[in-house]
């Protein structure tokens, strides 16, 4: 089905590790294929003119840097439905890019094409969710996943499919259940089966720590409360950022490198990274110490608000008002991780006539 | 880039038209917003459409002022009203201008509350715009009219100001360097209209840094013979609520006698573009909103019934207020008159 690149051993001996998968298409890479002529154009792309979203290979590194420092291995997979033929663009990249990285899937279009298996040219959700299981199947089992993708596609059901088999949440029953009104193929569907069931034997572990949705079409981010407090759907790297520090899988010193990367790179101002902490605070993915925290460090770190050289009143009178509301804010309890409703979930996609497989 | 406050409580189709206008701006411009309001229900709305976070802020406001309230008690009674924390954030230096679509009294007074008078305006002035005729190429499509509900009566001088004020705001925001004023009314011999009127005509007369076209009758509101017309509030009030008032008999008119009359119903879609283009003209959506003028800060006042293209509008018209730098062009303009 898929063609993909010799995979990094599994941690040795419980080693402490941690795993970030990648979609690569809108959430690392700026990826434009929304007319025809975009899409023609793609695999006649350099490296160089590949353009990354702002802040995202600092947030990778960041994250890699991090995990080393906790003592923590770091894995670094990337995903994709691209077909392989990109690849040598897509590598020289993330060099460029300075990314390290441990695995890199492509969807094998021409294979498919070949064998005449048309439904799995376009099927997304079995083509992923079959190459999760198995690349975990395959190892690194670590305790601690993150998965990062995008409004796009389907991401956000198939990360949460993945996370909710890895921890049992989801019976193998419900999950065929799921498959078969998602339409999946029925390949792709033995695969995910095969490996959800290899999975369960080897004793099932709460991996997934979050997800992380860049919401790249401006999705409203209401619509993904049917996921649960798992999935953060995130309009900058530096929401993303944020929340993974406030986790403890980010540390201080990578939160300038992305704002850095954000306002050098992308004409961001702090008060625009202000805003966005205070969006996610608002919408229950940030505790508001964590914001005042962030927030000192961007200080600390030399990256000054618009506002810092008002008159001391001014600053007195914004401090206030800052207060008030992070008090105010104290007593709104985080959400509460719920049980996702995927029968709900698909109700909704029918009715709003979005596809599934 | 300007950082508009934004009363989200205020409108009759507030929160939800308000805060779908700031959602909409922040997605095509880069101009900086601050919803004011129950930050609750704000979120909840957000998080209902597309947005930029990036471009929007909120600030709780734990109360608002209804459209049907006393203004002058409410504000006294709610101390944490969202247009009066919206005012104070614009008095304190946290934003450059307010954008309210609510009650209009309570709107005056929290403005006059927290904003400094420029120095020598003696009364502010609450301007609209409306649809006119257009005389000449490049001309406007809007009028200004001021006062029309920030004062009851007014003395000639401060006629003279309102004219002043609403020349240097037309300059501004219309690009007319030389705007025709008006003053509105009964007749145009400079000696119609009582003492008042009349003095106002004279001083009017004498300012040279205004471009003053005499007196304009009540049929001629709607002509291009003035862009800025001034009057006092009361006079201005009845006014504005004529011109939405006749607007709207017209299309009910039209649309009853449609539903009675296939002539009708067939005239009018032969002429629908025509209609659509006068719908266009007048509506209050277009335009957005209007300035309070003679404040050193701004004031942008929204239509109540304003929907979401009027309030991204009235944004987009703040700022750009902003940007021109309207509240010093004033000052500049009273402070040669004195």
């Amino acid at each position: 089905m898929s063609r993909a690149e010799p995979e990094a051993p599994a941690p040795a001996g419980g080693e402490p590790a941690v795993t970030f998968r990648w979609d690569l298409d809108k959430t690392y890479l700026r990826t434009e294929f929304e007319t025809f002529r975009q899409l023609v154009r793609i695999p006649f792309e350099s490296a160089a003119d590949k353009v990354h979203l702002p802040g995202v290979p600092q947030l990778i590194r960041a994250l890699r840097r991090s995990a080393l420092a906790r003592g923590e291995r770091p894995y670094v997979f990337f995903l994709s439905a691209s077909p392989p033929q990109i690849g040598t663009a897509i590598r020289q990249k993330l060099d460029l890019d300075g990314i390290e990285y441990d695995g890199i899937t492509f969807k094998d279009q021409l294979r498919n094409l070949m064998r005449g298996r048309f439904k799995s040219l376009t099927e997304q959700i079995g083509y992923k969710l079959a190459e999760l299981l198995e690349a975990r199947v395959r190892g690194p089992a670590a305790p601690r996943e993150v998965l990062f993708g995008d409004d796009w596609e389907s991401d956000p059901l198939i990360y949460s499919l993945y996370a909710d088999v890895l921890s049992g949440a989801l019976s193998p029953a419900r999950l065929a259940d799921v498959l078969a009104a998602l339409a999946v193929e029925r390949l792709a569907m033995a695969r995910i089966e095969r490996a959800a069931e290899a999975l369960s034997e080897a004793g099932h572990v709460d991996a997934v720590a979050r997800i992380y949705i860049n919401l790249e079409r401006r999705t409203p981010p209401g619509r993904f409360h049917a996921f649960g407090a798992r999935l953060v759907p995130a309009f900058n790297s530096f929401q993303t950022g944020a929340s993974l520090y406030e986790i403890g899988l980010l540390d201080a010193e990578g939160i300038p490198d992305i704002a850095g990367a954000l306002i050098d790179q992308s004409g961001y101002t702090v008060e625009r990274l202000r805003n966005s902490l205070d969006d996610l605070v608002r919408r229950g993915h940030l505790r508001p110490d964590t914001r005042g925290r962030v927030v000192g460090i961007l200080e600390r770190s030399g990256v000054r608000a618009a506002g810092a050289r008002k008159r001391l009143r001014e600053r007195l009178r914004a401090a206030l008002a800052e207060w008030r509301e992070r008090r105010r804010r104290a007593a709104v309890d985080a959400p509460a991780p719920v049980a996702i409703d995927y029968e709900h979930i698909l109700q909704d996609w029918s009715r709003r006539g979005l596809r599934g497989a | 880039m300007p950082r508009i406050a934004v009363d989200a409580m205020g409108g009759d189709f507030a929160p939800e038209e308000v805060v779908k206008g700031v959602a909409r701006v922040s997605l095509e411009s880069d101009i900086e917003m601050v919803l004011v309001g129950n930050a609750d229900r704000i979120q909840a709305l957000l998080d209902a459409g597309p947005y930029n976070p990036e471009l929007i802020s909120v600030r709780h406001a734990s109360t608002a002022i209804g459209m049907g309230e006393e203004p002058r008690e409410a504000l006294r009674a709610k101390r944490d009203a969202s247009i009066t924390v919206a005012t104070r954030m614009v008095a304190g230096g946290d934003a450059d201008a307010v954008v309210s679509a609510g009650n209009t009294g309570a709107c005056v007074l929290a403005a006059a509350k927290n904003f400094k008078l420029i120095r020598g305006v003696k009364k502010a002035a609450l301007a609209s715009v409306y649809p006119r005729q257009t005389e000449y190429p490049g001309q406007d499509v809007f009028g200004l009219l001021l006062d029309v509900g920030a004062t009851i009566r007014c003395d000639a001088v401060e006629l003279a100001q309102f004219a002043v004020m609403g020349s240097a705001y037309a300059r501004r925001i219309s690009k007319q360097p030389a705007a025709r004023v008006g003053l509105l009314n009964m007749g145009s011999e400079e000696t119609k209209g009582g003492e008042v009127l009349v003095e106002a005509h004279r001083r009017l007369r004498s300012l040279p840094a205004v471009n003053f076209v005499g007196n304009v009758e009540g049929n001629e509101i709607a002509t291009g013979r003035a862009d800025v017309i001034v009057a006092e509030g009361l006079l201005g009030n009845v006014v504005l609520k004529l011109l939405e008032g006749i607007s709207e008999v017209a299309t009910s008119l039209a649309l009853q006698a449609a539903h009675e009359s296939w002539r009708w119903r067939l005239g009018m879609a032969m002429l629908s573009s025509g209609i659509a283009r006068m719908r266009d003209l007048t509506d209050f959506k277009t335009y957005g909103g209007a300035p309070i003028l003679g404040f050193e800060s701004l004031c942008i006042k929204a239509h109540g019934r304003s929907t979401a293209p009027a309030i991204s509008n009235a944004i987009k018209v703040a700022a750009k207020a902003v940007r021109d730098r309207i509240a010093p062009e004033i000052a500049d303009a009273v402070a040669q008159i004195r």
